[in-house]
């Protein structure tokens, strides 16, 4: 049982930072709390599943699972801009209101998935017979080639992403403009293209993490799915800290494992981790908002 | 904390001071309410507009909350759900009959208002919307979990006794409307007071600036801890109203659509005035149960076209695109944007004699 | 003793020490004021003794009793009661209710008079500040130099032994400056016990008005004593010249 808590704990952390990392990027650029994030992780699944679907003309194979991921995740970037550009920019100065547009916007997409898909639920996985629906053993445990795609490619994106943060000059930027704004307004960044950008790199980790985490588990969509996104998101950023990336992982970890644990040694306790992140949230507001690793909260006058 | 899309209307204030016209509509809203079912609406609408008193209720309170005092709550639905489980719990163990059973779901909700407010207070703006969101989905998952199924029964929920089950349908409902009315309308008295007491006017200043309120000396965490337990209470008394009404206390409760019904409804009728959250609940239901329902169709029928399969779900949509669009171009609700234009113009029209005007009111009133 | 005490108050935020070793007193009666170039921490020093920021180290004494580090609202409870520099007022409240505000609070509740009604003294203190035209007025209407106005009514709805100005002539033409001098100055002859503790940067109006000047520079204290003995001061000279000569 231990075994299984530390492979499939450490498994579900990985791809959890990358979802983790798109929040904490636009909050900590643009302070845009991003209600919506989990919405983009079921458009991901949802959009790949569709899409794989469409191509039902040729036999399923690898390489149009991938076109679909590859597909679903641009569309979902540009579902993204476009939120940004019509819903958020117009509002951008008051986080409340931001993010009672993104949680509007949540419900909005959960209701066209109910009219558009219905309540059932939608597979969503690789190809049959590909080799990731296939699984090893490993100290007793049997894990799927899938999730260690996960896994991995999640890794990957998240080293990717930190190594873009710091080398490029459009990581520069991003980070000077999460530092002060004006300054780096009067420097000349655009930060409206700067932002609208984020939110598209945002969109596109949380719809990629959406297909990995579901290919890899449920293997369904359903219209509620982006609930426990949304709370694991925001649970870890907030351990983490808002706005560092070093916390988004590390909290994603915390969380991933306090899940697993949950879930594998609570009764009926898959149904029940929902409650983990919310609860981790709700304390950490309370007793540390900063935080393991975040900015200063805001003083007092 | 100033919320800048949130807006009060001061025009209840004024009232106060003035004495004139607002309480004079609320009056005559009540009179056309009271008599509503003498128009012999079927049982149907009658259930219509039962849920919208409750909703009214339990709007009211966030207004008070949000709307006045300026703390942010984007998980309401707590403290209805946790009055309609409590009502449905203790008839369920110990028989109790809901002249009872309500009262203390009230007082139950009140202690849930006391205990979820103190945490709440140390966190500011989107950490309190984040955290007033994440208590009702923790509580509505642990309701759900199923090994606590025993004791509460899950998705299907407790059953809770009918408020008047000696009557025949028809008459069950009219009297259940006139129960409903009356219990929104002493909410409503309740709320109005202490929304234009001193009280109220404290709240007001904590929403505008809360360090320029504790620079006058008030001890603003008292007064936080005051407008959340109140606000609770009312929710509470919503929800376990509704457990009796509908006969059972489900999960759906805690639902954030729920918590989301205030937002949509103060934007329709005004956010922060009294009267606004109840106008707006009633344009709300006869808008997504009527028009949307029974105009709509007839309409489309006269052009032979029916309403798509999916259009239960797109209500919300409009809806919640409603609330959207307001937000971003109309911050202050669309009954505060007319009521705005038609002050523009008096003003406009009366621009010379206003000042004299005022002193010439107050004098009025300091002989009073 | 004295009736504002301040001991070696000293706050940092991060790598700036804002407020560095501060000493001083007020007296009963007195009025002081604090001067000093921008950033020199005047106002740190007035959030500090008003309990809104906490000090590093250092010691607040208000009538022999320690309130360092207590909460605002207990602070002003207590006698002590602020004006802020850029004016805060209750934006949707009529006039007459930001000043009803400051009334609710226990202290300004206590010193209501027996007879009166709450509206009636809010009435009052707004005729002795001169806002009695605009009385019902909500704030978010009313013209700057009303709401530097409001923000003294409502410091002294509370009756405070001790009173904080922020900047209270910032932004008035000359007239309302003038006004306001006189108003302090009739403020100071209908209170002779009350303490008054004036931060300004527009140094003729201050210099009339204060018996004692404290200069701040750079969070500390550089000198201290009557307007003439300030006016003549190298260092102040100096600090409010620039060195180059």
């Amino acid at each position: 049982m231990i075994e299984e808590i530390i492979i499939f704990g450490g498994i579900a952390s990985g791809v959890y930072a990358l979802l983790a990392l798109g929040f904490t990027l636009i909050y900590g650029i643009s302070g845009i709390v991003n209600l919506a994030h989990g919405s983009f992780y079921m458009l991901g699944a949802y959009l790949f599943s569709f899409i794989t679907a469409l191509s039902l003309l040729e036999p399923e194979t690898m390489s149009n699972s991938i076109l679909a991921l590859v597909l679903a995740v641009i569309l979902v970037a540009i579902i993204g801009s476009a939120i940004f550009r019509l819903a958020i920019h117009p509002i951008i100065g008051d986080e409340v209101a931001v993010m009672v547009v993104t949680v509007s916007l949540a419900i909005i997409f959960q209701q066209l998935i109910l009219i558009i898909f219905g309540v059932s639920f939608l597979p969503v996985m690789w190809p049959k017979g590909s080799i990731l629906t296939t699984s090893f053993r490993i100290f007793g445990v049997t894990v799927d080639y899938s999730r260690v795609l996960a896994f991995v490619a999640s890794m990957i994106l998240f080293i990717a992403l930190s190594i873009f943060i710091k080398w490029t000059k459009i990581g520069k930027a991003m980070r000077a403009v999460s530092q002060d704004r004006e300054a780096a307004m009067l420097m000349g960044i655009n930060t409206e293209r700067l932002y609208m950008l984020t939110m598209a790199i945002s969109a596109m980790l949380a719809a990629t993490a959406g297909i990995l985490i579901t290919t890899s588990t449920t293997r369904h969509a359903g219209v509620y799915m982006w609930l426990h996104p949304l709370a694991l998101s925001f649970a870890i950023v907030i351990l983490g800290g808002l706005g560092s990336i070093k916390g988004s992982l590390i909290g994603a970890f915390i969380i991933g494992y306090a899940e697993q644990t949950v879930a594998i040694t609570v009764p009926e306790g898959g149904a029940i981790i929902g409650v983990v992140p919310l609860t981790v949230m709700v304390l950490v507001l309370l007793l540390r908002p900063k935080g393991l690793f975040g900015k200063r909260i805001e003083m007092e006058e | 904390m100033a919320i800048s899309y949130l807006r009060r209307a001061y025009s209840s204030f004024a009232a106060h001071v003035f004495d004139i016209p607002p309480r004079l509509m609320a009056v005559l809203f009540f009179l056309i309410l009271l008599l509503l079912p003498t128009c012999g609406l079927s049982s149907y609408y009658m259930w219509i507009l039962i849920y919208a008193n409750i909703i009214a209720i339990f709007a009211l309170s966030w207004d008070l909350l949000v709307g006045r005092t300026g703390l942010i709550s984007l998980g309401h639905a707590l403290f209805f759900g946790i009055g309609g489980y409590s009502t449905a719990l203790l008839f369920r163990h110990y028989g109790l009959p809901l002249w009872i059973t309500i009262p203390v779901a009230v007082l139950l909700g009140a202690l849930a208002g006391m205990i979820i407010g103190f945490p709440c207070l140390r966190v500011k703006g989107p950490y309190l919307a984040l955290v007033t969101m994440a208590f009702p989905l923790i509580v509505s998952n642990i309701i759900k979990w199923s090994p606590l199924n025993p004791v509460f029964k899950g998705e299907i929920g407790i059953r809770a006794s009918p408020f008047f089950p000696f009557l025949p349908i028809r008459q069950q409902r009219i009297a259940e409307y006139y129960l409903t009315l009356l219990l929104l309308f002493i909410s409503a008295v309740i709320i109005y007071k202490i929304a234009n007491s001193k009280t109220g006017i404290v709240f007001i200043s904590i929403l505008d600036d809360e360090v320029a309120a504790k620079a006058c000396g008030i001890n603003v965490t008292k007064y936080k801890i005051m407008s959340f337990i109140i606000s609770s209470m009312f929710a509470s008394l919503a929800g376990s109203i509704q457990a009796h009404f509908l006969k059972n206390a489900n999960p759906s409760m805690f639902s954030l659509t729920l918590s989301f019904v205030p937002i949509i409804v103060t934007f329709l009728g005004g956010i922060g005035s009294i009267y606004g959250a109840i106008v707006g609940t009633y344009i709300y239901y006869i808008l997504d149960k009527y028009v949307l329902i029974y105009l709509l169709p007839v309409l489309l029928r006269n052009f032979n076209l029916a309403l798509p399969r999916g259009f239960e779900h797109a209500k919300l949509i409009i809806f919640t695109s409603i609330v959207l669009i307001f937000i971003i171009r109309w911050p202050r609700g669309i009954a505060r944007y007319v009521t705005d234009k038609l002050q523009d113009l008096e003003e406009a029209r009366d621009l010379d004699e206003r000042g004299p005007r005022i002193w010439k009111r107050y004098k009025k009133k300091e002989k009073s | 003793m004295h009736l504002l005490e301040v001991d070696n108050l000293t706050k940092r935020f991060g790598g700036l020490t804002a407020v560095n070793n501060v000493s001083f007193h007020v007296d009963e009666g007195e009025i002081v004021g604090i001067i000093g170039p921008n950033g020199a921490g005047k106002t740190t020093l007035f959030n500090l003794i008003s309990g809104f920021i906490k000090p590093d180290s250092g010691i607040v004494k208000f009538k022999g009793e320690d309130i360092t580090g207590l909460s605002p609202h207990k602070i002003v409870n207590k006698g002590i009661a602020r004006t802020f520099q850029v004016v805060r007022p209750f934006r949707h409240l009529p006039v007459i209710a930001n000043v009803m505000v400051a009334l609710k609070s226990p202290r300004g509740t206590k010193n209501i008079e027996w007879l009166k009604t709450m509206e009636r003294k809010a009435a009052d203190i707004l005729e002795d500040v001169g806002l009695s035209e605009v009385m019902l007025e909500p704030a978010e209407n009313v013209s700057h130099g009303d709401l530097k106005r409001l923000e003294i009514a409502k410091a002294l709805a509370t009756e405070p032994d001790l009173l904080l100005l922020d900047e209270p002539f910032g932004g008035l033409n000359p007239l309302e400056v003038n006004y306001l001098t006189k108003s302090i100055i009739r403020m100071h002859l209908d209170e002779p016990t009350r303490g008054i503790l004036i931060v300004e940067h527009k140094l003729h109006a201050l210099m009339k008005i204060v018996k004692r000047v404290i200069v701040l520079h750079q969070g500390e204290k550089i000198a201290e004593g009557t307007p003439e003995e300030i006016a003549k001061n190298q260092k102040v000279i100096e600090v409010y010249m620039g060195k180059a000569i």
